[in-house]
C-alpha cells in the first residue's frame, strides 16, 4: 500500500539532483557572495574594518609606509555589512561562492594605499588618497597644512600669530 | 492559556509574587520593565522562594551566573522563572560574597536547575550547598582545577596548557556507548546506555564537546551590539536566526526601542520558515533512524524550496545576516511574496501527501508508538520545552505565552498530544509545518507598510549609545526545538553577561527517563526524537546513571544527520 504510494510520489518528482558542477548551481538573486573592493573608488579610510563582524577586512600598515587594506576571504560571512558602510561606495557583493583553493593567499586580496607623512615630523596622518580628496573642498589656508599632523600644525599655527603680535616664540 | 490551567496552577499576577518575595522572604526588587521583575532575596531564602514559584504554576527557564566582582565584589546567580500561563518572568537573583562564594542548590526542589547549576559552577566557580551530585558538566577533565572561564579576569582567549590525563569521571558500570563522535546525529557527543539483556535501565551523557566559548566572545573588546547578532546567528546551523532574533530583543528591550512594525513581521516570517525548513529536516532525519531513506530522501526534496526561498529573502540559505539592532536589512517586496506564495502553496501540498503516507507506515508506527515514552509529569520536573512538552500535555508555546513580535497578529494552533511517545512528537512536529505556512500566509497578507528600521538605528550609527549599561532583559523565542531564552546584561558598549540557554539544554536531561526501561533497539530514535542541536546546547555536560549489571558490546554506530547543514 504505501509502497504504492511512494512510487507514485517518486514518479510525479522525478530526478531533482543536480549535476552541478557540470551544471550551473541554483543561485538566486538575493545571493550574497565574495566582495570586491573597487582600489580605484576605496581611500583607505578604513571604516569597513571596523563594521566587519569576522575581522575579515583589515587595515595594515606596512614598513614601507604603504597602508594595505586587505580583504580575506577565508574569515568571510558574506554579511555585506562592509558595502552597506563604505562612504565611497567602493564595495560590491558579488554572486561569486566557488572560492575553494589550495592555499590561504589566494583568499587574499589587498588595496594599498600610499600614505602621508608629517612634514616635519615623519609620522603617518592618513591615507594619501583620502587626504588629498579631503583638502580639494577645503582650500585656502587649510590646504596649506595638509601634510602636517595635528600637533604639528597646532605649533606652527601658534608660532605664526606669536610672531604676528610680535612675541617671539 | 485554559488548556494550561487544567494541569497546573495558574500563576499568581506579578504583583502577588513581588508582595510575597519582598515582604515574607526579605527581598527588595532590583530592577522591572512590564514583563519582568528582578528580585534580589538572601541566600538562605532562595530554597523556599523557588518552591513556592515552581508550586504555584512557573518553569524554570535557566539560571545564569554572573562574577560581580567588578561591580560589588560578589558573585550573582539569576534565577529565571517564567510565569507561563501569566506571561511574565520573575528574576530571583541571589549574592555570594567573593570570598564565601556558595549559593544553596535548588535541584531537589527544581529538578530542571541541575544542568545550569552545574554550569554555574563550572563557569563562574559558584559552590552549591546542598547539592548530592557535583560533578563537570561543561568544562573537560582535564581543564584547570581553579580557572573559571567566565570569571572577569580571565581573557576571552585563554587557553590552558595542555595535559594529559586520564579521565576521572567514568560510570562504574561500563555499557553500549554510543558515541563519542557521531552517533545518531552528526555531531559530537556521548551517550553511553546501560543495559540489562536487551532494556535499557540508565543513560549516562557527556557532551559540551563542540563549546566554543560564544558567551565570553560576545563580552571581549572584539564585539560590540552592532557585530553580535552576526555571531549569535552562528550559536546554531539550523535555527541561527532564532538566536541572532533573541540576541537583538534582549539588546532592544535594553535600549528601550522597538522596531517598526513591519520590521517585526519580516522576522516573524522568516522565524516560521525557518521552523518549516528545521521540521522538515527533522521529520527526513527520522525516517532515516528508522530506516525508511526514501522517506528521508522525500522529505528533503520538499524542503529543499524553502532554503532557495530563505536565500532570496535573506541574501543567504542559513545565517542569513538579515537582523540588527533596531529592524531589518531588506525588505520583502511584491515579486518576493509572490515567491513566498508560491513555494508555501507547493511545499504544503507534497508534505501533506508525504507526510500523511509517513505516519501510515506500518513499520513506522509500531517502531514510534509507545516508545520513549516521557510522562507529563517528567516533562514539568524538567521544563522541558518545545514539541518535546506539547507531545507530553504540557501546553508551552512562547508565542502564545509570551507573545513576541508578530504572533498576535496571526491566529494559530498550538499541536497538543498526551501520550508522549516517539509517535507524539512526530505528529506534533508535522503540525507545526501547516500552522507556519498559515501564519506567514496571514503575515503577509497584512504586512503592514514602513520603514523597516528603526530611525535611531542603521548599519552605519554604532548602537552602541542607545544601550546604557547598568541594564537586564530576559528575551524569549519558541525555536524549532523549544524555548529559547537570552538573559543579557549590559556594560560599557558591550555585554556584562550574556547568557544563551538554548532548547536542547532543557531537553536532553529528559531522556533519561525516556529511555529507561526502553529496548536498546529504540535508543537511536528517542535520542534523535527531542531533535537535539548539540552545538546549541555546546556553547556552553554529564548525566550519571548507576545501577544494575550491564554487559559490554562492540561500538556502535547509528550513522544518521541532522543540524549540520
Ligand atoms: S570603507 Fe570603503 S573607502 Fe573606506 S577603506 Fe573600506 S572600502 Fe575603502
Ligand atoms: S561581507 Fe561581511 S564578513 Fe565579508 S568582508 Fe564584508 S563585512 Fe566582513
Amino acid at each position: 500500500m504505501s509502497i504504492m504510494k511512494l512510487l507514485s510520489i517518486a514518479a510525479r518528482a522525478k530526478v531533482v539532483t543536480r549535476r552541478y558542477p557540470f551544471e550551473p548551481p541554483v543561485v538566486t538573486e538575493g545571493f550574497r557572495g565574495k566582495i570586491e573592493v573597487d582600489p580605484k573608488l576605496c581611500w583607505g579610510c578604513g571604516v569597513c574594518t571596523r563594521i566587519c563582524p569576522p575581522n575579515a577586512l583589515t587595515l595594515k600598515k606596512r614598513e614601507d609606509g604603504t597602508l594595505v587594506l586587505s580583504y580575506f576571504m577565508g574569515r568571510c560571512i558574506f554579511c555585506g555589512m562592509c558595502a552597506e558602510v563604505c562612504p565611497r561606495g567602493a564595495i560590491t557583493v558579488t554572486k561569486e561562492f566557488e572560492l575553494a583553493s589550495l592555499t590561504a593567499e589566494d583568499l587574499v586580496r589587498n588595496v594599498k594605499h600610499d600614505v602621508v607623512r608629517c612634514r616635519i615630523c615623519g609620522r603617518v596622518i592618513g591615507p594619501a588618497v583620502e587626504m588629498r580628496e579631503a583638502t580639494k573642498s577645503v582650500g585656502g589656508a587649510e590646504a596649506k597644512y595638509y601634510d602636517l599632523c595635528p600637533e604639528c600644525r597646532k605649533l606652527v599655527v601658534a608660532r605664526g600669530i606669536m610672531t604676528k603680535v610680535g612675541v617671539r616664540p | 492559556m485554559g488548556e494550561q490551567s487544567k494541569y497546573l496552577p495558574e500563576c499568581p499576577e506579578m504583583g502577588e509574587v513581588v508582595r510575597k518575595l519582598t515582604e515574607e522572604y526579605g527581598g527588595h526588587v532590583i530592577f522591572s520593565r512590564e514583563s519582568e521583575v528582578y528580585v534580589e532575596v538572601p541566600r538562605h531564602e532562595l530554597r523556599d522562594v523557588a518552591k513556592y514559584l515552581y508550586s504555584s504554576g512557573a518553569f524554570l527557564k535557566t539560571c545564569a551566573a554572573v562574577d560581580e566582582r567588578p561591580l560589588n565584589r560578589s558573585f550573582a546567580l539569576y534565577h529565571i522563572f517564567g510565569m507561563d500561563s501569566k506571561g511574565y518572568d520573575v528574576i530571583v537573583k541571589v549574592s555570594a560574597p567573593e570570598d564565601d562564594a556558595w549559593v544553596p542548590s535548588i535541584v531537589d526542589v527544581v529538578p530542571a536547575a541541575d544542568w545550569c547549576e552545574l554550569e554555574a559552577r563550572d563557569m563562574v566557580g559558584i559552590e552549591l550547598k546542598g547539592r548530592r551530585l557535583v560533578r563537570r558538566l561543561v568544562l573537560p577533565e582535564d581543564w584547570p582545577e581553579d580557572i573559571h572561564p567566565l570569571r572577569k579576569e580571565v581573557p576571552h582567549d585563554f587557553r590552558p596548557p595542555s595535559v594529559k590525563a586520564e579521565s576521572e569521571f567514568r560510570p562504574p558500570e561500563r555499557g553500549i556507548p554510543i558515541g563519542p563522535y557521531h552517533p545518531v546525529l552528526h555531531e559530537p557527543e556521548y551517550f553511553e546506555l546501560l543495559v540489562e539483556g536487551e532494556t535499557v535501565v540508565d543513560v549516562y551523557y557527556r557532551g559540551f564537546h563542540v563549546h566554543r566559548g560564544i558567551e565570553k566572545l560576545g563580552e571581549s573588546p572584539r564585539f560590540t551590539y552592532q557585530k553580535i547578532p552576526f555571531l549569535a546567528e552562528r550559536i546554531c546551523g539550523i535555527c541561527g536566526f532564532v538566536h541572532s532574533t533573541c540576541a537583538i530583543m534582549a539588546m532592544e528591550k535594553a535600549a528601550g526601542l522597538r522596531p517598526p512594525e513591519r520590521a517585526e513581521f519580516i522576522r516573524t516570517i522568516v522565524l516560521e520558515l525557518e521552523r518549516i525548513h528545521s521540521h522538515l529536516l527533522w521529520v527526513g532525519v527520522a525516517a532515516h533512524v528508522l530506516g525508511y531513506d526514501a522517506g528521508f530522501m522525500h522529505t528533503w526534496r520538499v524542503r529543499e524550496p524553502v532554503m532557495i526561498l530563505s536565500e532570496l529573502i535573506t541574501g543567504s540559505r542559513k545565517t542569513y545576516g538579515l537582523n540588527l539592532v533596531g529592524g531589518v536589512r531588506r525588505d520583502i517586496d511584491k515579486n518576493k511574496m509572490e515567491k513566498i506564495m508560491k513555494t508555501l502553496d507547493r511545499v504544503e501540498k507534497e508534505f501533506k501527501e508525504l507526510a500523511n503516507l509517513l505516519v501510515s507506515v506500518p513499520q513506522i508506527r509500531r517502531r514510534a508508538q509507545g516508545t520513549g515514552v516521557l510522562t507529563r509529569s517528567e516533562a514539568r520536573a524538567l521544563s522541558v520545552v518545545g514539541p518535546v512538552a506539547r507531545a507530553s500535555g504540557l501546553y508551552r508555546d512562547v508565542r502564545k505565552d509570551y507573545p513576541y513580535l508578530a504572533y498576535e497578529e496571526a491566529s494559530f494552533k498550538v499541536p497538543l498530544y498526551t501520550e508522549g511517545d516517539n509517535l507524539a512528537r512526530v505528529l506534533v512536529r508535522v503540525e507545526e509545518v501547516f500552522e507556519s505556512i498559515s501564519i506567514i500566509r496571514q503575515l503577509l497578507d497584512k504586512l503592514p507598510g514602513g520603514p523597516i528600521m528603526h530611525e535611531k538605528c542603521s548599519a552605519i550609527i554604532p548602537v552602541d549609545e542607545l544601550i546604557p549599561p547598568g541594564k537586564y532583559a530576559v528575551a524569549a523565542i519558541e525555536a524549532p526545538r523549544g524555548e529559547d531564552v537570552h538573559f543579557l546584561m549590559t556594560g560599557e558598549g558591550r555585554p556584562y553577561r550574556w547568557r544563551v540557554r538554548a532548547p536542547t539544554y532543557q531537553n536532553i536531561p529528559a531522556l533519561r527517563p525516556m529511555l529507561r526501561g526502553d529496548p536498546l533497539a529504540d535508543a537511536p530514535l528517542t535520542i534523535a526524537s527531542i531533535d537535539p542541536c548539540f552545538s546549541c546546547t555546546d556553547r556552553a555536560l554529564v548525566i550519571d546513571v548507576r545501577t544494575g549489571r550491564a554487559r559490554t558490546i562492540k561500538l556502535w554506530d547509528g550513522g544518521v544527520g541532522t543540524c549540520r547543514l
